[in-house]
Order: C-alpha cells, then sequence, then structure tokens
C-alpha cells in the first residue's frame, strides 16, 4: 500500500490532474504567504544582470536592483525539483536526448545546440516584450481572470501552433498524426 | 517564513511537479501544437480551474496574506508590442518545446539540450535589455 503510493508519486508519471492541482494551488498559496504573483521569466533579468555585463542598462538598473532576489531561488528550486523528480524515477542522468526532434533529424550537436539555442532567444525576447510567460500570464494572469492575460495567451498558442507545425512539416517528416 | 527559503521550497514543488507530469518533454509540448498528446492542455487548464477557485476563496474569505497585509493582485498590463512579443514567445515555445518554467525542470533532469534553450532565454532577455535602451515602449 506505502509502495504503492511512494511508486506512484515518485516513479510513475503524474495523471495531468495532479499537476494541474498542484501548480494551481501555487498562484494562492504564494499570495497568501508572500503576497507576490506566480511567475518565472522575469527572473531571467536576475540571470542577465549576473552572468553578463548589463549593469549599466536601465531595465536592469530599474527593475533588479536586488540581483539574488527571490526570483532567482524560485528558478534555482525548479531546477532542484527537476532534479529530484528524474532520480528518484531512475531517470539515467544526463542525456542529449530531445524527443522526436533528436529521435528524427540526427543533426550534428552543434546545429541542435544552435537550434535550440534559436528557440531559446525567442522565448526570452518574447517574455519581456509579452510581460510574462506560461506561468505569469497563463496560469497566474488567467486564474485572476485578466483579459491581458487571455489574449497574451491566445498569441502564445497561436505561435506555439504555427512553429510546431511548421517543424514538423520541412524538418521532421510531418509523419506525426 | 524566509521569503527565499520559501520560494526555494515553492521552486522545487513547482519543478517537481513539471517534470513528474511530463511538461519537461519535448513530444508533449509540440504534440500539443500539432494535436497528437493533450496531457499538457489537461495540466494547463487543471491549474487555471483550481487555481481561479482558489484566488476567490482568498479574495472573498481572507483578502490578505497570512501576514495581514491586504492582497496585492499583479495586474499585468500589456505594452504596445506585448502582442506581437507573445506571438514571437509562442514561436519559441514551438520551436524549443520548452517554455520559461519547464526548460529549468529540464536543466534538472539533465536535459543537454535544455541548457542551450536556457542561454539562448538568458541572452534573448539581454537583447530586450538592450533594446529597452532606446525603445521605452517595448
Amino acid at each position: 500500500m506505502i509502495t504503492a503510493f511512494i511508486q506512484s508519486v515518485f516513479v510513475e508519471p503524474w495523471p495531468f490532474w495532479a499537476g494541474g492541482i498542484i501548480i494551481g494551488l501555487l498562484v494562492p498559496l504564494l499570495y497568501y504567504f508572500y503576497n507576490t504573483a506566480l511567475g518565472v521569466s522575469t527572473g531571467y533579468g536576475n540571470l542577465v544582470k549576473i552572468i553578463l555585463p548589463s549593469r549599466h542598462l536601465k531595465w536592469i538598473k530599474s527593475k533588479f536592483s536586488e540581483t539574488w532576489s527571490w526570483r532567482v531561488y524560485f528558478i534555482g528550486g525548479i531546477i532542484l525539483g527537476g532534479f529530484i523528480s528524474s532520480t528518484l524515477a531512475g531517470s539515467p542522468g544526463l542525456t542529449a536526448e530531445m524527443g522526436r526532434f533528436t529521435n528524427t533529424l540526427q543533426w550534428p550537436a552543434l546545429g541542435n545546440g544552435v537550434y535550440f539555442f534559436a528557440g531559446g532567444i525567442l522565448l526570452g525576447l518574447g517574455a519581456r516584450i509579452a510581460r510574462g510567460c506560461t506561468s505569469g500570464h497563463s496560469i497566474h494572469g488567467i486564474a485572476n481572470l485578466h483579459i491581458s492575460s487571455i489574449l497574451a495567451t491566445i498569441l502564445f498558442v497561436i505561435g506555439g501552433i504555427t512553429a510546431a507545425n511548421i517543424i514538423r512539416i520541412t524538418l521532421l517528416g510531418g509523419s506525426w498524426l | 517564513m524566509n521569503k527565499k527559503l520559501g520560494f526555494l521550497g515553492f521552486g522545487t514543488l513547482f519543478g517537481f511537479a513539471l517534470s513528474r507530469v511530463g511538461a519537461s518533454e519535448y513530444d508533449l509540448i509540440v504534440g500539443m501544437f500539432v494535436g497528437e498528446d493533450y496531457t499538457l492542455v489537461g495540466v494547463i487548464v487543471t491549474a487555471i480551474i483550481v487555481g481561479t477557485i482558489g484566488m476567490q476563496v482568498l479574495k472573498k474569505s481572507k483578502q490578505r496574506t497570512i501576514s495581514g497585509e491586504p492582497l496585492n493582485i499583479s495586474y499585468k498590463k500589456l505594452g504596445p508590442w506585448s502582442l506581437l512579443g507573445a506571438a514571437i514567445f509562442g514561436l519559441g515555445w514551438g520551436i524549443s518545446g520548452a517554455c520559461p518554467g519547464t526548460v529549468l525542470a529540464q536543466l534538472g533532469e539533465g536535459k543537454l539540450y535544455g541548457f542551450f534553450t536556457f542561454a539562448g532565454m538568458i541572452f534573448g532577455t539581454y537583447i530586450y535589455a538592450r533594446l529597452k535602451e532606446k525603445h521605452e515602449s517595448l
């Protein structure tokens, strides 16, 4: 009984609703404990300040006066959570696999690296211009019934459907579905 | 509770949940966009429903935080370019099969190409900071 419970929490993949409930509860819990909105992408500004020479830039200076703010700890926690999850589930650790992309394409490592780096640039730049990402807009914002977040999420999804289908048809052979 | 330690803990719970439910899998994110697998749509919709109910309970019953402060709900006001930015973000989401939260779970899981997405995100944020220098409305 207890073994079965441990197995289903730490080893088996969760059903969608279990993850949804925990992620959804973060929104009221973070307000209740810290009066703070759930959000991840703004913390990348802290990382820019830590890693790149950017302290002279107005946006960094005005928005990130506290370099090691709670946002950096939140980011660290998410990394730690992923590590605990995969370790307890007995995953092999470091892997150069990225699902169908690396399985289908067999590109050299540098090609894959450039591809994912480029995707990351769009995510980082787009999230800032949009004023938030999946957590800040799509979960926190919509849970607070904010029109701006509903609009942003619609555009997130349109962009995602467009890019994923273009990649599927041009690179991955269009064989899905 | 110390705010930074608290966020380390809540972040760990968030990353653990993202990873257990498969949100850090390239195939599930791209699969959602090409209509192959709607697991993550279920996760997001459940999270929105639970978050909405939780916020309504908090707003109606307490209206205050644990330390007695009035709730300060953050409204993310869009700028003139924000919907374009959201579309750019969406393209990045569909290309990389990750978003700013799930890429962090990928890092913890040891997915090496997640490091490239992550580095790109930092660089993309840096580009924003540089652009913002001259274009205040961004």
